[in-house]
């Protein structure tokens, strides 16, 4: 339970930090109030969770996940919830976790977005930054890597995924709208999910 | 900007508190949240019909709360969805028994908070709920998009009206979805805007139409529309309109409809009702009956001048359904 904790504290920190790298990003693209979303979202979360007595990791996540949907009911927020929701699901009664659950962690987070955005790998959204992360878990897992060398080679390989973007045509929200000019840039979820990483990198440090 | 308002950040709440004034017989709210407002009137095992969305539309959508059509409606922020919590609260708060049905508009952040409120109700409340996605505007269309994009606009309504008769009768959360599915895909709509509007907490307005002009198509949130033309006699304008909508709903002459005439803020009841008076010529051309007429504001976009027409081919079911009585704040039928 400390580990969630401190992960959702990083997860916290990294979105204050990054507020205006990502309203930066998102105005290029979207309505620019992804960095208050994200920023309020995980605070929100943090708050919810960082004095719990709760020994269930998988409900402990569940409620960081509901409050931050209440906190940011925007489209964004909204999917950011879900995963955590997912994920707090596919962990219930878990009061530990080894690696394997980390990556189901992610891995739910992963499913729970793409369910409620109906979204997929290639879309040019969120997915295909945490995507990546995922399957670079899922390797480590099998090797027997530990757990800072997973969040790293994660990291690397969500930050890749995150580059990929740019060749990417988006189909979803305002960026859509672009068609082939949406192409060249760099999208703003995408950069969500190599935060994410980088909060789990951090929490491991 | 030109409003009689306090301070914008106060515009939901206070808005608010002046219905539950007017309207206290009929409508209240759950969970010391005034975005979650439910009927005073809770009917014993009849499933329950919760809609949602951001303000800004009055009427819509919390007006239709009341006998004989809807139970529930969470409320956002101006063109902003409302939480899945808040959604979840109404839900709670209007399940009699028989499950509770989700109608509202095709937007992706009512969607998502939609359906996380759905998860919820059913995992942590064992409230079975349903959903139906209402997206009749004709302007927005994309038949070649992998999913539906066309907006939910002013025809939600009379979706709201035959599904809430359909509860009313006392039919099950299964028929009462079968009800507002056939309604919602029989439902057209699309809409003329003539200026636009203004976000209290924005303070101007985010686009402008040039005052010999008029915006074909455009969506209650300002979304752009088909085409941007000079402003035209208003028989021209019903024509185009009406083209569009009967090119995209199928009908027979003879069929049986339902015209939903709608002022979108700041059109006069005259207008509304000159652009009435064409629509029965232009359908009649076309064989069509019209078997009940509505005009006036049903879904507005804050001070937007401007129209929309909504038209429901009715079979025999939905016809009676139509005819109900109903009695909510804003929508009366004896």
């Amino acid at each position: 339970m400390d580990f969630i904790k401190e992960l959702f504290k990083q997860l916290q920190d990294i979105m204050q930090e990054n507020k205006d790298y990502l309203i930066d990003l998102d105005s290029v693209v979207g309505d620019g109030d992804l960095g208050l979303t994200m920023s309020d979202g995980f605070t929100a979360a943090y708050k919810k969770i960082k004095d719990t007595t709760e020994a269930d990791i998988g409900k402990t996540i569940y409620q960081a996940g509901k409050a931050m949907s209440t906190a940011v009911p925007s489209t964004m927020g909204t999917l950011m919830a879900s995963g955590l929701m997912e994920a707090g699901k596919n962990l219930k009664g878990k009061t530990e976790l080894d690696n394997s659950d980390i990556a189901l962690l992610f891995k739910s987070y992963f499913d729970g977005v793409a369910k409620r955005g109906k979204a997929k790998l290639g879309d040019k959204t969120f997915l295909d930054g945490l995507g990546p992360a995922v399957d670079s878990m899922n390797t480590s897992v099998s090797a027997g890597d530990d757990l800072k060398t997973m969040a790293t080679k994660a990291f690397e390989a969500a930050t890749k995924g995150f580059d990929d973007t740019t060749k990417m045509k988006a189909v979803h929200g305002r960026a859509a709208i672009r068609g082939e000019e949406s192409r060249s840039l760099q999208d703003p979820g995408a950069a969500v999910a190599t935060l994410i990483i980088k909060a789990l990198c951090n929490s491991v440090e | 900007m030109k409003k009689i308002i306090n301070e914008p950040v106060d515009y939901v709440k206070e808005m608010l508190e002046g219905l539950y004034i007017a309207h206290k017989d009929q409508i209240t709210y759950t969970n010391d949240d005034v975005h979650c407002l439910i009927t005073t009137n809770k009917k014993d095992g009849k499933v329950g019909i919760a809609t949602g969305g951001g303000s800004g539309h009055l009427p819509l959508f919390l007006g239709y709360v009341g006998d004989g059509m809807l139970d529930g409606c969470s409320v956002g922020d101006v063109f902003q969805s409302p939480s899945a919590e808040q959604m979840l609260e109404v839900t709670k708060a209007i399940d009699a028994g028989a499950g509770v049905l989700y109608i509202y508009g095709n937007y992706n952040g009512d969607i998502f908070n939609f359906d996380m409120a759905a998860e919820m109700a059913d995992m942590e409340e064992d409230i079975k709920v349903e959903s139906v996605v209402a997206g009749d505007d004709v302007a927005s269309a994309d038949d070649t998009a992998a999913t539906n994009t066309r907006r939910g606009v002013a025809g939600i309504v009379l979706v709201y009206k035959c599904a809430g008769a359909a509860a009313d009768k006392m039919m099950n959360l299964d028929e009462v979805k079968r009800v507002a599915e056939k309604a919602a895909g029989n439902v057209r709509t699309m809409g003329v805007a003539l200026t636009p509007c203004i976000v209290p907490r924005v303070g101007k307005a985010g686009f402008s139409i040039a005052e010999d002009e008029m915006e074909i198509g455009m969506g209650i949130h300002g979304e752009k529309g088909i085409r941007t033309g000079k402003l035209a006699k208003a028989d021209e304008i019903v024509d185009e309109v009406l083209e569009k909508i009967l090119g995209d709903l199928p009908h027979a002459k003879g069929d049986e409809v339902v015209v939903l005439v709608n002022g979108l803020g700041a059109t006069s009841l005259d207008e509304q009702y000159i652009v009435t008076r064409r629509i029965n010529q232009h359908l009649a051309e076309k064989g069509l009956a019209v078997h009940k007429y509505y005009v006036g504001e049903y879904a507005t976009a804050l001070e937007m001048a401007g129209f929309s027409i909504s038209v429901l081919k009715l079979d025999d079911e939905l016809k009676q359904l139509i005819d109900a009585p109903a009695n909510t704040p804003f929508f009366k039928q004896i």
